[in-house]
């Protein structure tokens, strides 16, 4: 069963290219298992969306139909508002609390990235006092159980008046973002050439042009894989904001669909629809910016 | 002709502290959200937290004032101790953790090696790993409920459907079948990140080594065991650090999958902390768990950190 290595010689440099080293029998063999992977990371995501597009009925009837019998809008129109059904007290909050992820998430991606990128290009290029100190820091923050700091969040955020603000998930999101992005920032400043820094300061740039002017607008790829996963981060967080805000209206999405998904009266199939429909931005943000946010992982190789 | 301030010694002084400037806001800001919620809660781990009492003794920060509680020793970690689902729930944990490392490293390595190969559409499936990955975890457990559900399943319709089951499962009913459902619902999500990391590794190793191997009469195994397996050697170290630090944390799943039960069957060590500070408010026992789920993890932290620095950062 000659598979990876038998075509190795043949194709080096060529990206797909060539298979017909391969022979039939191990080429089925791969087709097989390349289809297994595939159904087993994308079917049950595709199950979510014909479920959101289903009726009730028709995935509680037996046996279950996995084409759907009747495709339907209606749990979209539902949760968004469009037509009204016995539960559409919870179906209201959906909107509002997807912008407030929006919201959240924005502001800690730019925060983040401003500070972060910034202490992280000092990482890469200089060395100074308590820099290893501090970087040994760094990667024990990351290590850390984000829950233990929660109680303390709580307290704090209490007696600042911050529950149930924006501001209070912000600050508590930073806390497990800020350490990340600095490191997955250093990890790409050190993959830009120093020549570049030193040409521009012998071009008459001070310190900070060059890292500002010079170095920053060739980051592109570092900037979005940071930003990229620090969105996604927060966009997906749910246990810091479900105790945090409690108030409605305050808190966003996650805490609202699963506030759904443990109510009995609400069908699966309109739950299917709000968690689809909230899984959509953090999928395509990924999918778009797949190319940068893996070479910036596995260089920063992160928690997740 | 030097402008003053750019003579060599000047130069390394003031470098210094411009990069100390630019680490500053970061540094200042990992201070405020990390080192000290961390130390607060390392704190009222020792205290009785008694969220009814505005009173009592406080500190002020930038005025506000912090409550500090009444001190209490080891008391919360005595209670702890004592409480015999601290130690059930501990072993649980461990058992979680074992094998959730185990699946997620087999399948994402599994997953890898698949996606090494050269085949139409490469591309297209490498983006597909990153779907699992992406979901919030409200999510991956919502559409593994699609799944598994008892009176709606997929998995049950489809195996009612071929005849192997006469009814419908119930896969959270059990224990001890909730708790291996919780495990591989988490692998799901979580090793397609180990794949990423595996393939990284796998596109490292030098085609020249195969090309030799090949020659020497090695086939699929021998190679897979004699150049892949040595080659990946650090990056599987990685991910099963990476694992182990992920399967003590997990607590969002338990949330939305199982809230612990049925009875306490599938409670962790930390959603057991979680569920004593924020369903009983007990704050006081509830962060002395917790401190113990850290003080693992952070033992874990030196082993990795150990490795990460080996591997990145070979000048300091």
């Amino acid at each position: 069963m000659a598979m990876m290595p038998s075509t190795a010689r043949v194709d080096r440099g060529y990206r797909g290219g060539r298979y017909k080293v391969r022979s039939v029998g191990s080429r089925l063999v791969l087709g097989g298992l390349v289809l297994a992977v595939a159904v087993w990371l994308v079917g049950p995501f595709v199950w979510l969306f014909v479920t959101s597009i289903s009726y009730q009925r028709n995935l509680m009837a037996r046996p279950l139909a996995f084409i759907p019998p009747e495709v339907t809008l209606d749990n979209y129109k539902m949760i968004l508002g469009l037509i009204r059904f016995h539960a559409e007290g919870q179906a209201a909050k959906i909107l509002p609390s997807m912008l407030n992820s929006l919201v959240v998430a924005a502001v800690v991606t730019l925060a983040n990235l401003i500070v972060g990128a910034t202490a992280g290009y000092a990482y890469a290029r200089y060395r100074f006092p308590l820099k290893t100190v501090s970087l040994f820091a760094l990667l024990f923050t990351r290590m850390l159980p984000t829950v233990v700091l929660v109680p303390a969040f709580f307290l704090m955020l209490r007696a600042l008046g911050l529950q149930n603000t924006l501001t209070g998930l912000i600050v508590t999101y930073s806390s497990f973002t800020l350490p990340f992005t600095v490191w997955i920032m250093k990890a790409y400043f050190e993959t830009v050439p120093s020549e570049l820094d030193k040409s521009a300061l012998v071009d008459g740039c001070n310190r900070l042009q060059a890292y500002y002017r010079v170095v920053l607008p060739v980051s592109g790829p570092g900037l979005v894989a940071g930003g990229a996963f620090t969105f996604m981060l927060c966009w997906n967080e749910f246990i810091v904001a479900q105790v945090l805000n409690t108030k409605p209206g305050t808190t966003t999405l996650p805490p609202v669909i699963a506030g759904m998904n443990g109510q009995i009266n609400i069908d699966y199939s309109v739950i299917a629809a709000s968690g689809f429909l909230g899984a959509l931005p953090a999928v395509l943000l990924v999918l778009c910016f797949q190319k940068y946010m893996v070479q910036g992982l596995t260089a920063g190789s992160v928690k997740g | 002709m030097l402008a003053p301030g750019l003579r060599p010694a000047s130069i390394r002084l003031s470098e210094a502290r411009f990069a100390l400037l630019l680490v500053l806001p970061a540094l200042l800001g990992i201070f405020v959200v990390v080192v000290f919620p961390l130390l607060y809660s390392l704190w009222l781990s020792f205290t009785d937290v008694n969220l009814l009492r505005t009173t009592g003794p406080a500190i002020e920060l930038f005025g506000v004032r912090v409550p500090l509680f009444r001190w209490v020793g080891l008391q919360n970690y005595a209670r702890i101790f004592a409480d015999p689902l601290y130690w059930s729930s501990l072993w649980r944990t461990l058992y979680f953790v074992g094998a959730f490392v185990v699946e997620a490293t087999l399948v994402g390595m599994g997953m890898a090696l698949v996606l090494h190969e050269r085949f139409p559409g490469r591309p297209l499936m490498r983006s597909l790993l990153l779907i699992p990955w992406s979901l919030s975890r409200v999510v991956v457990g919502l559409l593994w409920i699609g799944i598994l559900d008892f009176e709606f399943g997929a998995l049950n319709g489809l195996l009612y459907r071929l005849g192997v089951i006469d009814g419908y499962i119930a896969f959270f009913k059990h224990g001890w079948s909730a708790l291996n459902v919780l495990v591989s619902v988490y692998m799901w999500n979580q090793a397609p990140f180990a794949s990423l990391l595996f393939l990284a590794g796998l596109q490292s190793i030098s085609l020249d080594l195969y090309s030799a191997a090949e020659v020497d009469g090695a086939g699929y195994w021998q190679r897979f065991r004699y150049v892949t397996m040595p080659a990946l050697r650090p990056i599987l170290f990685l991910v099963l650090v990476l694992a182990t630090v992920n399967g003590f944390l997990m607590l969002d799943l338990i949330y939305v999958l199982t809230m612990g039960g049925p009875g306490h069957d599938t409670t962790t060590i930390s959603w057991l902390g979680f569920q004593t500070t924020f369903t009983f408010f007990r704050f006081g026992p509830g962060t002395a768990i917790l401190y113990t789920l850290t003080a693992l993890c952070l033992l874990l932290a030196v082993i990795y950190h150990r490795l990460i620095l080996g591997r990145f950062e070979p000048e300091s």
